[in-house]
């Protein structure tokens, strides 16, 4: 047995009152069970975001889909996936077999899609819902959702009536002022908040002086976001004090989600990482939890749901 | 592994060091991977060599130490390789092209600024890998296996040509398209006898021209021709048209251009019949009826 998997976690975190046995979990769309699972213990994490889930098979974007970019990577995948009936009925209850703490993350081209996937959920084995309201590559819904707090805020009080998990929104930074959706969500209903998602930004091929991605945009994440999204955290940690944050953008390493958790997070998804090394998440896990041995403070905070800032 | 030994390293930080100085060197990666029963991920591997085989292209051999592809590799599969740079972010896919003893051969060109930076690798560096990845080639069956490729497609039909060469239930057939210097002929003598093999390069015709040629030598009763085809996109398509007209089963192994290179980012899609397939992880080997090429 892997010693990594026997691993003793030691510092907690509660993310809108859902314990996780340790801060870290996948970002969206960089989990797949069938490829990380292979890796590593699916359960050792604090928890695992899935891909989006849509309410029928979605076929994304055409190729190319994903472009190299300094310190980073853009992608515009378009939320390719099998659909909710899909999902319920095979990687959920697996990641559920495995022990995995999951949080599905929920993809619409509308309002009424988002309602129709959350609707199914309902009833469901996820542990908690992550809305993504801030897709930058799907033509309806996503981000043009979550760029417009009115519209997103009657969306969120919807899915609210709909179901008691707790319910996660993921907000896009491709906006003026995030704390606007932001308090959108919160008012409406949202339990916590994910940030960020990834900036729109776009490669062009020098050779033919056409962009490299077929849906010319994409959306771009890895380290060269890091400041950006730690940012943000700050931002809207100062602005909300008292809503679950789940901070994402750039983390590969124990040190920079320990920036995210002195910014005010309680906890952080690790993303393009992972698919520069599988075991990336369980690595940034691992090395939080000793960084967190000298900082028992924050570890105390974590632990009884608060938050450093 | 520790938790203080996933710790001290990562991407990238433990490139170009010793190999005893990193704690995610190879076998160490692996032993614990096994011990878990788990696939083992990305780790540091030692360079044996490199060698020019190209000037004009910048093609090169690039041989690492590593036991468990070695062990492991099927035809067709490929390893990530990821560059020192951290800059850059993700990792280049290389089918696995040889295997002697531990050691494992790339060939590959300069493409770009990482395969430029791999170009400047010697013996007794340390570079990061994963693999072997991807669905191979199925050879269980016995047949005349012809192998079609084409430019920096024709490495991972060299490791399929050494792995039948020591199988007495089949026949093997070179077709290969070269741009201009024949880099991989001297390596495929080794495996195939020279009556079987054919090359040709873009100023003397295409492969289709090369497979219309050698036709009638392809198979028997007992041995029914199986093409086995590695190269760019169009010349690929044109193979499994010639190979449909004539009811040939035919295997393609896909490039694409990859994000994580194991399954989890679905970037590296093919349009197929049953909607749009992961090349890495579902491929890089499709059947043409898979990919709706057979028609």
């Amino acid at each position: 047995m892997n010693e990594l998997d026997l691993h003793k976690w030691r510092y907690q975190t509660v993310v809108a009152g859902v314990r996780w046995k340790n801060p870290v979990g996948t970002a969206s769309g960089t989990f797949q069970l069938d490829a990380c699972g292979d890796y590593y213990d699916v359960s050792g994490l604090g928890a695992i975001c899935t891909k989006g889930v849509s309410p029928v098979p979605w076929e994304g974007n055409p190729g190319p889909r994903t472009a190299e970019s300094p310190a980073g990577m853009v992608n515009a995948v378009g939320l390719q996936n099998p659909g909710v009936d899909h999902y319920l009925v095979d990687e959920l209850p697996r990641l559920k077999r495995l022990g995995a703490m999951v949080i599905t993350n929920v993809a619409g081209h509308s309002d009424d899609d988002y309602a129709q996937v959350v609707g199914k959920l309902a009833d469901s084995d996820a542990d908690m819902l992550e809305i993504n309201v801030s897709c930058p590559n799907v033509s309806h819904g996503g981000m043009s959702v979550g760029t417009d707090p009115v519209a997103l805020g009657r969306l969120i009080a919807r899915l609210r009536k709909l179901t008691d998990k707790p319910m996660i929104v993921k907000l896009t930074p491709n906006v003026t002022d995030i704390v606007a959706p932001a308090r959108a969500a919160v008012e409406s209903g949202a339990d916590a908040l994910s940030l960020i998602n990834t900036l729109v930004g776009m490669r062009i091929d020098i050779v033919t002086g056409e962009p490299i991605i077929a849906n010319t945009t994409g959306g771009v994440s890895g380290p060269a976001i890091l400041p950006i999204a730690l940012g943000f955290v700050w931002r809207v940690r100062q602005a909300l004090p008292q809503v679950p944050i789940i901070g994402i953008g750039g983390i590969d390493s124990g040190e920079k989600a320990l920036e995210y958790l002195y910014a005010g997070a309680n906890a952080v998804e690790v993303g393009a990482a992972a698919l520069s090394d599988p075991t990336a998440p369980m690595r940034v896990a691992c090395e939080l939890d000793e960084l967190l041995e000298t900082r028992p403070e924050l570890a105390r905070c974590l632990a009884e749901g608060r938050t450093w800032r | 592994m520790t938790a203080t030994s996933f710790m001290s390293t990562r991407p990238g930080a433990s490139s170009r060091q010793v190999l005893g100085g990193s704690v995610r060197a190879a076998d160490q990666v692996v032993a614990e991977a096994a011990a878990a029963g788990r696939i083992p991920g990305r780790r540091t591997t030692r360079v044996v060599s490199q060698e020019l085989l190209n000037d004009h292209q910048g093609i090169y051999r690039l041989v690492l130490s590593d036991s468990y592809t070695a062990a492991h590799a099927e035809p067709a599969q490929f390893v990530n390789l990821y560059p020192a740079n951290s800059q850059m972010l993700l990792p280049r896919p290389f089918g696995v092209a040889g295997v002697h003893g531990q050691d494992v051969e790339l060939i590959y060109q300069i493409v770009g600024a990482g395969t430029e930076e791999f170009s400047h690798l010697v013996s007794g560096d340390s570079i990061d890998m994963m693999g072997p990845l991807g669905t191979p080639f199925d050879v269980s069956g016995r047949a005349d296996y012809v192998l079609v490729g084409g430019g920096l497609g024709i490495p991972p039909l060299l490791y399929t040509a050494q792995l039948l060469a020591e199988r007495d239930d089949v026949q093997v057939t070179t077709a290969f398209g070269y741009r201009d210097g024949h880099f991989a002929q001297e390596t495929a003598a080794r495996y195939v006898p020279p009556e079987r093999m054919h090359a040709i390069s873009d100023a003397q015709g295409n492969v289709v021209d090369l497979l219309n040629d050698i036709e009638d030598g392809l198979g028997d009763a007992d041995l029914p021709p199986v093409i086995l085809s590695c190269g760019p996109m169009p010349m690929m398509r044109a193979v499994a048209k010639w190979a449909a007209r004539r009811g040939m089963a035919c295997q393609l192994s896909l490039e694409a251009r990859m994000g994580c290179g194991y399954g989890a980012c679905v970037a590296c899609v093919v349009d197929t019949p049953q909607g749009r397939l992961k090349v890495c992880k579902d491929g890089p080997v499709f059947t043409s009826e898979r990919l709706g090429w057979n028609v």
